[in-house]
């Protein structure tokens, strides 16, 4: 799995967001991704692909800021 | 001091039955027991309890699943409650012109979340995981449920929680009651939830021998107020949930008014921890007669505390003697624990929507268990082993009585309408 495909599943699961609206453009927040929400998505990526978010990451704006974040953390560390 | 009328207009649960609020009622008068058989698959020693169970409960379907997912069972038990009493209430869930400023919430629970944070301990210990879900606090804070509650329905007063053991949820209606009477509250939801399921916590129960024992064929019958042979308490699940209103913002909205609650009163035994004690369940008897300006001749069904504990059955039935005196030989008096069992949190609540629905539909629910079989040592009230219609019962009591010593009676009064 995936950045994008790990997040249209948490999007889908949490909200019944369709997965054609989760593009790199898209912002969480018009997704329904509120503060709260963003720590659990966090975690879902932690628990998923091994990786620890360091406590300082400022919070994307946009499904595609989330993935370069996360793309970058699994390429220099994760564990699976 | 204020003091004003405060009307039931919503009553709602999650029913062990399975089904809805007439049918819990219904099945609770025919004597029908809600008590099963649990069998757990945790290892290596797996729960074997007699138990009620709301297995029919289906959180996603109910709530959805945004915000079951924010939940644990006892906020999800209890959001379900409230969204049945706030539904039958007439009242919109969503506020529209009028201000909900000082609408409120108090709820009862005796253990809160503590199903999440065992399966916290679980995920770290068993599991050997290294951290929680961001969720975790917010799902086991005692206070999620009326949060929840506040939230969803759009109340702006206070939300509250109150833990006192077996009596949470009489104490948070009857301190909901005391803000819509003094005028500080216009409409409060009241009730509570709780899920003691949780391996530590039925461990525990066990550990202190008031545990009724029962395989999948005696459960059934595990739980016997009153009798000879009783062997202790039986533990549930669920959530029980009621609207209380100002009268006249009832009556103005054309709402259907169930019953009215009329009195509360609590005390502390401040003898012991778990033996209760005579004088400080009088103690919470008569000021919930005074506080309701009621005789105890007015009162013509007690839903009696009635856990089917070896101590606290006799202890009880004396308090009663004591506050009713000659007319104790004649007061209808019933358990309905002995078929719904023990809810902890919830136990006040959903016996408050068994004595309201008692006035209100003639029909006081019995004790089951108990024909033929009576402790000599719980004599002189007059014991309802089946149901009976058309005594047109005034006003009813209703006993929940802690751990800690802690005393909680509430006093319901019939409106015919």
């Amino acid at each position: 799995m995936n950045s994008i495909a790990l997040i249209r599943e948490f999007l889908d699961e949490r909200l019944g967001v369709a997965s054609e609206k989760v593009v790199p453009d898209a912002l969480l927040v018009d997704l329904g991704v509120d503060s709260l929400m963003m720590l659990e998505l966090m975690f879902a990526f932690e628990d998923r692909f091994g990786i620890k978010v360091p406590s300082d990451l400022e919070n994307p704006k946009s499904v595609g800021d989330m993935v370069t974040a996360m793309d970058g953390l699994i390429a220099a560390g994760g564990v699976h | 001091m204020v003091r004003r009328r405060v009307a039931i207009t919503g009553l709602g649960l999650v029913s062990p039955y399975g089904g809805d609020l007439a049918n819990f009622f219904k099945r609770l008068c025919a004597g029908e027991t809600a008590i099963r058989h649990l069998l757990t698959d945790d290892q290596p020693r797996p729960l074997s309890i007699p138990f009620v169970a709301c297995p029919a409960f289906d959180a996603d379907a109910v709530l959805g699943k945004p915000l079951a997912a924010m939940m644990d069972r006892f906020a999800q038990l209890g959001m379900a409650a409230a969204f049945d009493a706030w539904d039958s209430a007439g009242l919109p869930r969503s506020a529209g012109e009028e201000s909900r400023d000082d609408w409120g919430v108090s709820w009862g629970t005796a253990l809160g979340g503590t199903l999440a944070y065992e399966k916290g301990y679980r995920e770290l210990w068993q599991r050997g995981r290294e951290r929680l879900s961001p969720l975790s606090v917010l799902l086991g804070m005692n206070n999620a449920a009326n949060a929840h509650i506040s939230i969803q329905l759009g109340l702006g007063g206070a939300s509250t929680s109150h833990t006192v053991a077996c009596a949470s949820s009489a104490v948070a209606i009857g301190e909901a009651f005391r803000r819509v009477r003094s005028g500080e509250a216009t409409v409060m939801v009241t009730g509570g939830s709780d899920v003691p399921q949780a391996y530590g916590v039925a461990r525990a129960w066990e550990a202190l021998r008031v545990m009724a024992p029962g395989n999948a064929e005696t459960s059934p019958s595990a739980c016997r107020p009153f009798a000879g042979d009783r062997r202790g308490l039986v533990l549930g699940e669920g959530g029980a949930a009621l609207v209380l209103e100002d009268w006249d913002h009832a009556l103005d909205r054309g709402a259907n008014i169930h019953g009215e609650i009329v009195g509360y009163g609590a005390s502390c035994d401040h003898s012991h921890l778990v033996r209760p004690e005579v004088a400080g369940q009088v103690r919470a008897m008569q000021a919930a007669l005074a506080d309701a300006r009621l005789a105890a001749g007015d009162v013509d069904y007690v839903n009696a505390h009635g856990t089917a504990t070896a101590e606290g059955d006799p202890v009880e039935i004396a308090a009663l003697k004591s506050v009713f005196g000659k007319r104790a030989e004649t007061l209808p008096v019933s358990a309905t624990k002995s078929m719904h069992g023990h809810l902890l949190g919830a136990a006040g609540a959903i016996e408050a929507i068994a004595s309201v629905l008692a006035l209100r539909d003639d029909a006081l629910p019995p004790t089951i268990n108990l024909a033929g079989n009576l402790d000599p040592a719980c004599t002189g009230v007059e014991h309802l082993t089946a149901a009976r219609h058309g005594a047109a019962p005034r006003a009813a009591l209703s006993n929940s009585f802690a751990f800690g010593g802690s005393n909680a009676v509430l006093v319901f009064r019939a409106v015919r309408q």
